[in-house]
């Protein structure tokens, strides 16, 4: 049971506004990722709702309780951080009975719970070590394990696999995954990695400058991004804009390049950004608009292709290709775009359209 | 896993002198040299006259002895005395020290206004010299002038002026108020180093814990201070089992015994009674033995980190 409500949450350092206004709803059970740049609040945001950090306005709810004031303590929230923060005079058992020897829980009960999370996180072997002796994953699994012992309602983890390696971090992301779903309490989850958050969100908040861009699931995201940073921020590679203006036959132009786009997009002659997703390209068929671009790069990844071509005069672009492709350097190509899938945002506001 | 844990130290041997060896103990040698002259020649020459029976008053008598200067010692009541005023002194300096200097450390880790300034009026009593700082507190202590007389009298707390140094109860306490005053800020200094160092993250998790201010300082801080405390704890007490000045500037051992230290003793033993050999044995004595409770303190502090 926790539904968190920020209300118009502000948190300022002294003439520094970290998070602006914040208006934020986290479903009971739900897993939502606040995702942006270094900088953006993510972690303030994180810490006013554990109440590490004071909220200099507005209210912070849990379910329909006032907590703006509360302790973190009685706000029964369980934190997973980047630095694992684990005691490092205290042995992996320790750290982990501690939430639960503060609250005076039985011995017996405490002996009970840790031997269960350490058989979930498969630390069983690690109980009598101290931090120093274990590896980076093993002390996030450690510091995850200190978190559900005490089975709180509400999971604040601030980038827990961000110190870990590449492979790790796969595995961690879904051992993560299967404890929301096994503990089915309320995630928040702070990254600035965009798969991390496409893998593990039931809904994403893509926050900058201390205010949530767009809230929406992650297929919502990537399919409607709310304006260019959202666009830009999610999908590898990088969405390719290109500004430019819409023709008066409704077509998208920049110079001599042109793309067609769905009927009545957006007025001739105003100013726009093209937002074409690298994927979303295929064998020219009918229905679909043509785009022909002569390839300038060829990198080959073994899945896919991906080509660095120039449209136009100047209009460079990023397409991702299947793998039968042989496209060769130099060669002019035509390849079919879906005018359905095009994203246009307004040239000045960057807003979408 | 665990295998990769556990090291296991190969033979090792001693490689002979290699060439940069050689140009280092070239190097080294002028250094060493010099502290063989002012650090090791005293050191043994004092050794020599400890096993000598040497009195000034009788300069060119002076037989060898053996170890009978120090079987003396140990005979000789007042050496007793001395060792009792000595631990009073050394554990209460120390004690208090450590305990007020674990809490000003604290206050001071905060961040409030005016806090650099008062970090730096800390530094004030350590930069005092020691004999200005003992000539300071005997006046602070006097009987006529003092200005702990005039504070108490004035505040109602005090009926008329007292000699507080003269009172053989409160003299060893007074004297270690004064110790405190100037060695506290050094071992606070320490231990403000060894706190900074302490993770933030650290305390954000013991209070989402659940843990209070008392508890993190007793899971977080505690256990991240005890080298620091280590240190403080050793170095505290080998200078504070030592301390002469102050007991020369504001007692000279008295009233009656009441401040009669081993370094006291030491003193009157080689200055006033000119019995260097005796003097000389019973500084050894002072010598090994802080030499020995030091290794047993950290020895014992050590094991519990
Ligand atoms: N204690 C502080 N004093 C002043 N400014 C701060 C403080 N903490 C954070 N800020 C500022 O607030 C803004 C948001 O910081 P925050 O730590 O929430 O960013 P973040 O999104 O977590 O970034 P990162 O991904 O780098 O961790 C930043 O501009 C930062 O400089
Ligand atoms: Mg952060």
């Amino acid at each position: 049971m926790a539904t968190i409500t920020c209300e118009r949450i502000t948190k300022r350092y002294g003439g520094v506004v970290a998070v602006d206004a914040l208006d934020l709803t986290i479903r009971h059970g739900e897993f939502m990722v606040l995702l942006g740049p270094s900088g953006c609040g993510k972690t303030t945001t994180l810490n006013m709702i554990a109440g590490l950090e004071e909220i200099s306005e507005g209210r912070l709810l849990f379910d329909d309780k006032d907590v703006t004031w509360q302790p973190p303590h009685k706000r029964e929230v369980a934190m997973v951080f980047q630095s694992y923060a684990l005691y490092p005079n205290k042995t992996v058992r320790e750290n982990i009975a501690f939430p639960l020897q503060l609250r005076r829980t039985p011995r017996e009960e405490i002996t009970r719970a840790v031997t269960e999370v350490a058989e979930q996180l498969e630390i069983g072997h690690l109980l009598d070590r101290r931090p120093s002796q274990l590896s980076g994953g093993q002390r996030q699994r450690v510091a995850l394990g200190r978190a559900i012992v005490r089975k709180p309602s509400v999971f604040l983890m601030d980038e827990p696999l961000s110190n870990l390696d590449a492979t790790l971090r796969l595995s961690m992301r879904s051992l993560i995954k299967h404890l929301h779903h096994r503990l089915r309490a309320t995630f928040v989850y702070v990254t600035h990695d965009q798969a991390e958050a496409m893998t593990l969100a039931d809904r994403i908040a893509v926050m900058k400058g201390g205010l949530v861009q767009q809230l929406d699931t992650p297929e919502g995201i990537y399919a409607r991004p709310a304006n260019t940073f959202v666009a830009a921020f999610l999908g590898s590679p990088q969405i390719n804009l290109v500004q430019g203006e819409i023709a008066p036959d409704g077509s998208f132009a920049r110079g001599a390049f042109r793309l067609a786009l769905p009927p009545g997009a957006a007025q001739p002659g105003r100013a726009v950004t093209l937002g074409l997703r690298p994927e979303d390209v295929g064998t020219l068929a009918p229905g679909l608009a043509r785009l022909e671009a002569r390839v300038d790069l060829v990198s080959p990844l073994g899945s896919e292709t991906h080509l660095e071509v120039v449209a136009g005069d100047d209009v460079k672009l990023t397409l991702r290709v299947p793998k039968e492709w042989r496209a060769q350097e130099g060669q002019v190509i035509a390849v079919g775009v879906d005018p359905a899938r095009l994203h246009l945002f307004d040239a000045t506001t960057d807003a979408r359209l | 896993m665990s295998g990769a844990l556990e090291r296991r130290p190969g033979p090792r041997r001693r490689p002979a002198l290699g060439y940069d060896e050689r140009n280092a103990a070239i190097l080294v040698f002028p250094v060493v040299a010099v502290l063989l002259v002012v650090a090791a020649y005293p050191i043994l020459y004092s050794f020599w006259v400890s096993l000598h029976d040497i009195v000034l008053t009788r300069p060119l008598r002076r037989p060898f002895v053996g170890f009978d200067n120090y079987l003396r010692i140990f005979d000789d009541e007042r050496f007793w005395l001395a060792v009792s005023r000595t631990t009073v002194y050394t554990v209460v300096t120390v004690a208090v020290t450590t305990l007020l200097a674990v809490l000003v450390a604290l206050l001071l880790n905060e961040a409030f206004p005016g806090q650099r300034i008062l970090s730096a009026l800390l530094l004030v009593p350590w930069a005092t010299p020691s004999v200005v700082n003992g000539l300071m507190w005997k006046w602070i202590y006097d009987p006529t002038y003092g200005l702990l007389n005039a504070l108490l009298v004035q505040l109602g707390l005090l009926e008329r002026y007292r000699a507080w140094l003269g009172d053989p109860d409160l003299t060893l306490l007074l004297i270690a108020n004064a110790a405190v005053w100037k060695q506290m800020p050094l071992a606070a200094l320490l231990l403000i180093v060894t706190m900074k160092a302490i993770p933030d993250d650290l305390y954000r998790a013991a209070k989402v814990d659940g843990a209070n201010v008392f508890q993190r300082f007793i899971h977080v801080t505690l256990p991240a201070l005890r080298p620091g405390l280590m240190l403080v704890l050793v170095y505290e007490t080998m200078i504070s089992i030592r301390h002469f000045d102050l007991f020369l500037i504001m007692t000279q051992g008295g009233p009656g015994d009441a401040s009669f230290t081993l370094s006291w003793l030491i003193y009157v033993e080689t200055f006033r009674s000119l019995r260097f050999g005796t003097g000389a044995a019973m500084s050894y004595v002072l010598a090994m033995a802080t030499f020995l409770l030091s290794w047993a303190l950290i020895r014992w502090l050590g094991k519990r980190i």
